[in-house]
């Protein structure tokens, strides 16, 4: 099996204690570290992905997999930005005012930046104007809002409409989440996009960033 | 704004209903209950209804997604979705209606000396004359103090309405019930003393007609709330209680319209009448008493998720409309947090959980899951958001604990051997018989500790690209739809016993205490009742101890509503809990988390990896 491949396979496996030595491997073999990230690790986690979509894996084995996808990227990040390679994106997360839950939040953070995104985790209960301020200070391209309660659900839409308010409707994309968000909800507050669970969080990030 | 005739079948519940308003706000607006688990989002899919005839909206995303394209074609709709475009006959199919079901009322009695608020004197009162024209308001007071040594001061204005003619009617022979210095009904000589306690749970209300003399239940009867039709959680119904002031009165007229008709039923059953009620108790979590109080709960729902008060209340029964004496008094038991409310106080008053010896966990399980620990006299408390599951929510096959639901179940080789609520057919499962599923599969093999389904027992079968379990197949019931288990189920129910779980383990981190050191478990509530332990214990949701250091002790939340009742030193004593218990914010504890994250593992906790 190549070093890629079994990159690839250390992550669908969860060896999180083996993938260093191996992301070494790889570089002493001289396969480029841009290749590493595109045919290694992100078809695993993709894998990662589809297993936890189909109920085969649960939340452990998903934070495990991103811890192991994180080793590898440390030692990675410093030749790719050498390299002047960009990061996936910039997203800035946070759950809304009033609500203080971030087990699913975390789980989302922690796939983002497993998958190379630089994450800005603003904590719980941010304030509206938190969010707007980050937005405006900082150059990102997701932003993304969680609730667990239907009490603290239309803080979302309040965050929503005090970015527009500032002007910066444009600036950042909005993809929301939680126990009681749903597409249509998403839909109706006018985010651009919604997660599902952490692995859609990540899809959809990655999507609204290509496109 | 134009309105239409609607009719439900087959309960034959039919009225006007304007426009705008959905089908589940017509149900409600009519009294018809129908489920709605998630408050009208349109995403639990609980309220499925069939239009019969009249026209309707059409089908929105959600519905789209919860029913089949055959479904639509054939008239079923989500009531919530759903609008009138001309007058509707509807049908509304047993699934969907929150109707009746197993209700625990019974727990473990205890008995105390009767000490009750209220006292009952007979009293002889001097014929008004001529020669003694003295007020029939002094005449009753000035009796009681002459024949009974009891100084009252103050006559309820009820009371006051109706004293005279009442005096006169019944010879100047009556029966006063004093509360402190208050006379707070009047009735004919020798009649009942009665007192009602009631444990108002988000899904069920439990009452219990109690003597007050002597401290004897006479009669006990559990209803559901019909506040389900507003959501099935407590969050749910905060929201709906805060869209507007017109919902928030019709959730507390709904539950105080339940509560009287169960007055009456329990004094149908001793020949009493309701007036010969003269105090009540209330306990119930923080929103059920907020609601029923009509106190705002808009701060419930948002951190730092604080009650309006936590201090006991004593409130006229007349000013949240309870039909008992006009003159009487219902008290509410304390508070201790936002999430901890005086069910829990009711519970740890009634099993004297908060002065136990050796390290104690006391625990009512349901949607909300409420801990407490008591160690070394000092007592610590969580909630944790468990979700429905164990209420059948979110769960394939899952159901309430109604006629032929699997309650039991255990795997013998290749069999799945069953019992069902009232031995009946079997048609899903409830909590009790969820929680012996997972751990029968986990012991079998056929589930791993981190929940994963394996294509190895001759049960299994892949639907819709997804493994399920099947416990009772098409073929052994006649043709009727397979009762199964899948792995969407087992993630859904690793979720809500890791959260039970996550709050043990945080109670006894914070109190530098291990697992091995918990004398005993005490578990009230329905569900807790009726679950077997051994099963909960396996799959790691309950401490893993021998198994007599566990005590279900049923309704203790109702058992403490009665001791409230009849005794006052009760009632002080449960102030004290309520002052004493601490109060955790589970989602703000360290390692909170990682806690979690581990205890979603089947199998005995493990803090490691």
């Amino acid at each position: 099996m190549n070093k890629v491949k079994q990159i690839s396979e250390a992550i669908v496996q969860l060896k999180w204690d083996e993938i260093a030595a191996l992301t070494n491997e790889a570089l002493e073999a001289e396969v480029p570290a841009l290749e590493i990230l595109n045919q290694g690790l992100v078809p695993g986690m993709s894998v990662v992905g589809t297993k936890f979509r189909n109920g085969e894996i649960f939340l452990p084995e998903v934070l495990l997999s991103a811890r192991t996808m994180k080793t590898a990227l440390e030692i990675l990040t410093p030749i790719l930005s050498q390299q002047d390679t960009p990061s996936m994106g910039r997203v800035a997360i946070g759950t809304v005012k009033g609500d203080i839950h971030d087990i699913g939040k975390n789980i989302v953070v922690s796939m983002l930046e497993g998958n190379g995104f630089e994450v800005m985790d603003l904590g719980i209960d941010v304030d509206t104007e938190r969010f707007v301020e980050v937005v405006r200070d900082n150059n990102l391209q997701i932003l993304g809002l969680s609730a667990l309660l239907t009490s603290t659900m239309p803080m979302i839409e309040e965050t929503i409409k005090a970015l527009e308010k500032a002007g910066l409707g444009q600036k950042v994309q909005v993809i929301v989440g939680g126990a009681p968000v749903t597409q249509a909800y998403a839909d109706q507050i006018g985010a651009d996009g919604y997660g599902a669970d952490a692995v859609a969080a990540v899809e959809k990030a990655r999507d609204l960033i290509a496109t | 704004m134009t309105s239409y005739h609607i009719d439900f079948e087959p309960v034959g519940r039919r009225g006007k209903c304007p426009a705008d308003k959905c089908l589940l706000d017509c149900a409600h607006q009519l009294g018809v209950g129908i489920l709605s688990m998630c408050g009208g989002h349109g995403t639990c899919h609980s309220c499925k209804v069939q239009v019969l005839s009249g026209t309707v909206s059409e089908p929105t995303p959600h519905e789209q997604e919860a029913l089949s394209p055959q479904e639509l074609k054939n008239g079923w709709r989500l009531a919530c979705q759903t609008y009138p475009t001309s007058d509707c006959k509807l049908s509304v199919p047993p699934q969907s209606m929150t109707t009746p079901q197993r209700i625990q009322v019974e727990g473990l009695e205890v008995t105390v000396a009767p000490d009750p608020p209220v006292r009952a004197y007979q009293l002889q009162l001097p014929v008004s004359s001529l020669s003694d024209p003295r007020a029939d308001s002094e005449r009753l007071l000035e009796t009681l103090e002459q024949q009974h040594q009891v100084h009252c001061s103050i006559i309820d204005i009820d009371v006051l309405r109706n004293l005279s003619p009442q005096l006169r009617s019944w010879n100047w022979q009556a029966q006063a019930s004093v509360r402190d210095n208050e006379v707070v009904a009047l009735s004919p000589w020798s009649s009942h003393k009665l007192g009602l306690a009631i444990d108002l749970g988000t899904t069920k209300i439990a009452g219990y007609l109690v003597d007050l003399e002597n401290g004897q239940t006479f009669a006990a009867k559990g209803i559901m709330n019909p506040q389900v039709s507003y959501g099935e959680d407590i969050i749910s119904r905060i929201t709906s209680a805060t869209k507007s002031p017109v919902e928030a009165a019709q959730i507390q007229q709904l539950t105080v319209t339940a509560i009287n008709q169960l007055g009456v039923d329990l004094c149908g059953e001793v020949n009493a009448k309701p007036e010969e009620i003269v105090e009540a108790v209330v306990v119930g979590n923080t929103a059920m008493h907020h609601l029923l109080l009509r106190l705002p709960v808009e701060q419930l729902g948002l951190s730092p998720y604080v009650p309006a008060i936590r201090e006991a209340l004593d409130i006229k029964a007349r000013d949240i409309g309870l039909h008992i004496a006009s003159g009487a008094y219902v008290h509410l038991l304390p508070i201790v947090a936002g999430f901890v409310g005086a069910d829990h106080v009711a519970m740890l008053l009634a099993t004297e959980a908060w002065q136990a010896e050796g390290l104690t966990v006391a625990i009512d399980i349901g949607t909300n899951t409420e801990v407490s620990l008591v160690s070394d006299g000092k007592v610590t408390s969580v909630s944790c958001a468990s979700g429905p599951a164990f209420e059948g929510g979110h769960i394939k096959c899952g159901m309430r604990a109604a006629s032929g639901a699997i309650e039991r179940l255990l795997l013998v080789d290749d069999q799945v051997e069953y019992q069902t609520v009232d031995g009946t057919p079997p048609v899903g499962l409830c909590g009790s018989g969820i929680l012996d599923a997972m751990a029968q599969l986990y012991l079998a093999g056929v589930i791993d500790k981190d929940g994963r389904m394996k294509d190895n027992h001759p049960r299994m079968r892949t639907r819709q690209k997804q493994l399920e379990f099947v416990l009772v197949s098409k073929d052994e019931q006649d043709g009727h739809p397979a009762i199964v288990i899948t792995q969407q189920d087992i993630r859904e129910l690793q979720l809500a016993k890791a959260a039970i779980r996550t709050g043990i383990q945080v109670l006894l981190e914070t109190n530098g205490c291990s697992e091995e050191e918990i004398k005993q478990v005490i578990i009230a509530g329905a569900f807790g009742s009726y679950i077997n332990v051994s099963s909960a214990v396996t799959i790691g949701m309950l401490p893993s101890l021998a198994l007599d250091c566990f005590r279900q002790v049923g309704n203790a939340a109702g058992m403490g509503a009665k001791l409230a009742l009849v005794s006052r030193s009760k009632r002080a004593e449960a102030q004290t809990v309520a002052r004493q218990v601490g109060y955790i914010e589970l989602a703000t504890a360290p390692n909170f988390m990682q806690t979690f994250v581990q205890a979603t593992h089947i199998g005995r906790y493990n803090r490691g990896g």
